[in-house]
């Protein structure tokens, strides 16, 4: 027997070579395992969205955990030690969300809201902070940033494919996982159970709302998504919108001339609560590539042996995704 | 014998390449400018001067852009084969940004431009091109902004114990003054040279004080010991 785990709706066997194989069962759950059913082909079904979506996203050169799939109910993946902090992207008001803040639904958000929450049932998955995901250490502030930009850019890549297939993108999850070499991945599945998906114009609920909210026939929507995105051969070309901002700034060990100038300036200028002034130069990088944590290594490199000369200069990378 | 040829780099905002020239051709050795890409002409070279200037606008860092363009490679391959190699004010800047020289070069403590003929004392060093020169003081230009000579303590002890400081800014007389430290550079070091002694950098323009008529010739011998040892 294979050491590995069992989720509320997946097995995962860990296999040689630092992989695992995700078996997907037909399992499905709601409000943190108190509704409980068995739904036939459900784990076919999910199996197949996930690695049609992990597909896509590495069409786009994202970095994920999915290597290939083995059956139709099982995918084998990197080994990865997840974060127990999962990202939740909202382009609409939807779910928990509404009861949390005592909104409506399906109000658009000018620019989608990114929200962290505690992988833990037992807490009922609790919002968290950033700074308190960094200060548990359940994360570090560079994976932190890392999983905000891609979250942003799964968006924008998962919204433009769905858009060709008539659905509305309202919210989704991510979660991550550090492989052996401690590199970022996006991780677990993407599927209708992690996501919500209405129907453009009329609404209508494609995504497991179906099966918390007892409207029925969830296998026959899932199943129809499935097919929706069977029916996709070209993949809609995405302008990527990442870009870093290096800060570069002299040690504090090093003079600062300009600086002392500037600062002799403001106090002349009656800003005697102003003690020190240092001038740093800021490189903006603009990249036709999507955020990955291969991305941000590359831009470390620039930092430290062009942008910067490390024996005066420090410098703070700062990834974004605008939209 | 085969004529002698050194090669004078000429990046975008290098304007001291003509000033190299003049001397070699005053010491009858011929000479070629070498562009950014020229990464084939370098290797025919017998020996290179980094000329002084604002090479790619002294953008990011004097002498940063220069550091990562294609020549680089060759010049390093230079380095490693013991050849000569001078760099001159952005020379200089250059010579540390790619590291083949320790250190940086960072702005004048007045933060002004400076260009002034000041004095530097040949310190003692085993590099062929100061042969003869020890304890020589030189009247010699100096025209920067960045020619702050910086690096960390225990770098700059390194740099006196294994007697690799080349000049350093004096008076007249040869007394290292705080007076005559004009860029605030530590230990008022005006250059340096590395261990094997084939690469010197240093701020002042040994180019602009090697003719009579400039009144300071005090620069050509650095010059002609290069010349010298490119003949032996």
């Amino acid at each position: 027997m294979l050491a590995g785990y069992s989720g509320k709706a997946k097995n995962i066997e860990f296999i040689e070579d630092e992989k695992v194989k995700i078996i997907f069962r037909d399992s499905i759950s709601a409000f943190d395992g108190v509704k409980l059913n068995e739904l036939d082909n459900k784990g076919v079904i999910n199996c197949k969205i996930s690695t049609r979506l992990f597909q896509i996203l590495h069409e786009y050169g994202l970095e994920t955990h999915f290597i290939s799939s083995s059956k139709d109910d099982e995918m084998i993946c990197e080994r990865v030690e997840i974060i127990p902090v999962e990202t939740v992207c909202r382009n609409k008001t939807a779910g928990s969300f509404c009861r949390r803040y005592g909104v409506d639904q399906g109000i658009k958000f000018e620019s989608p809201i990114i929200e962290y929450f505690l992988k833990n049932d037992d807490l009922h998955d609790p919002l968290v902070n950033k700074e308190v995901a960094v200060n548990m250490e359940w994360m570090n502030s560079e994976e932190a940033m890392l999983m905000e930009v891609i979250t942003r850019a799964v968006n924008h890549i998962l919204k433009e494919v769905f858009d060709l297939i008539n659905l509305d993108l309202i919210d989704f999850k991510l979660e991550f996982g550090r492989n052996k070499d401690g590199c970022l991945l996006i991780a677990d599945e993407i599927s209708t159970d992690t996501m919500r998906l209405w129907v453009k114009k009329t609404g209508e609920i494609k995504d497991k709302d179906r099966y918390r909210k007892d409207l029925g026939k969830v296998i026959h929507h899932y199943e129809d998504i499935l097919n929706r995105l069977n029916t996709i051969n070209d993949l809609p070309n995405i302008e990527t919108q990442t870009e870093a901002n290096v800060n570069i700034n002299l040690k504090s060990s090093v003079l600062d001339p300009a600086g002392a100038v500037t600062q002799r300036s403001l106090t002349r200028n009656q800003h005697e609560t102003i003690e020190t002034t240092r001038l740093g130069k800021n490189a903006k990088l603009i990249f036709s590539e999507f955020p990955s944590f291969s991305l941000l290594k590359e831009i470390k490199g620039i930092s430290s042996e062009i942008l910067s000369n490390p024996l005066i200069e420090d410098f703070e990378i700062e990834l974004k995704y605008n939209l | 014998m085969k004529q002698l040829k050194i090669g004078i780099t000429k990046f975008p905002g290098t304007n001291n390449e003509p000033d190299v020239a003049r001397v070699l051709k005053s010491l009858e050795v011929d000479y070629e400018y070498i562009f950014p890409d020229d990464v084939e002409i370098f290797q025919e070279m017998d020996a290179i001067v980094l000329a002084g200037g604002f090479s790619y606008g002294d953008y990011l860092r004097p002498g940063a852009i220069a550091a990562h363009s294609t020549i680089i490679n060759e010049l390093k391959d230079f380095v490693e084969k013991e050849r000569f190699i001078i760099g001159i004010c952005n020379g200089f800047q250059i010579l540390c940004e790619t590291n083949i020289l320790p250190g940086i070069l960072t702005t004048n403590t007045s933060t002004r431009f400076i260009s002034k003929w000041v004095y530097i004392m040949t310190e003692e060093t085993t590099s062929p091109l100061l042969a003869g020169m020890k304890d020589k003081v030189l009247k010699i230009p100096i025209a920067h902004f960045d020619g702050r000579y910086y690096d960390l303590p225990e770098k700059i002890q390194e740099l006196k114990q294994s007697k690799l400081i080349a000049f350093r800014y004096c008076d007249s007389e040869g007394t290292t003054t705080q007076e005559s430290n004009l860029n605030g550079s530590l230990e008022n070091i005006a250059g340096i040279v590395n261990k094997k002694g084939n690469v010197l950098g240093l701020m002042p323009h040994p180019e602009r004080a090697s003719f009579n008529y400039l009144s300071s010739e005090d620069g050509k011998m650095i010059f002609t010991n290069l010349i010298g040892e490119l003949k032996c």
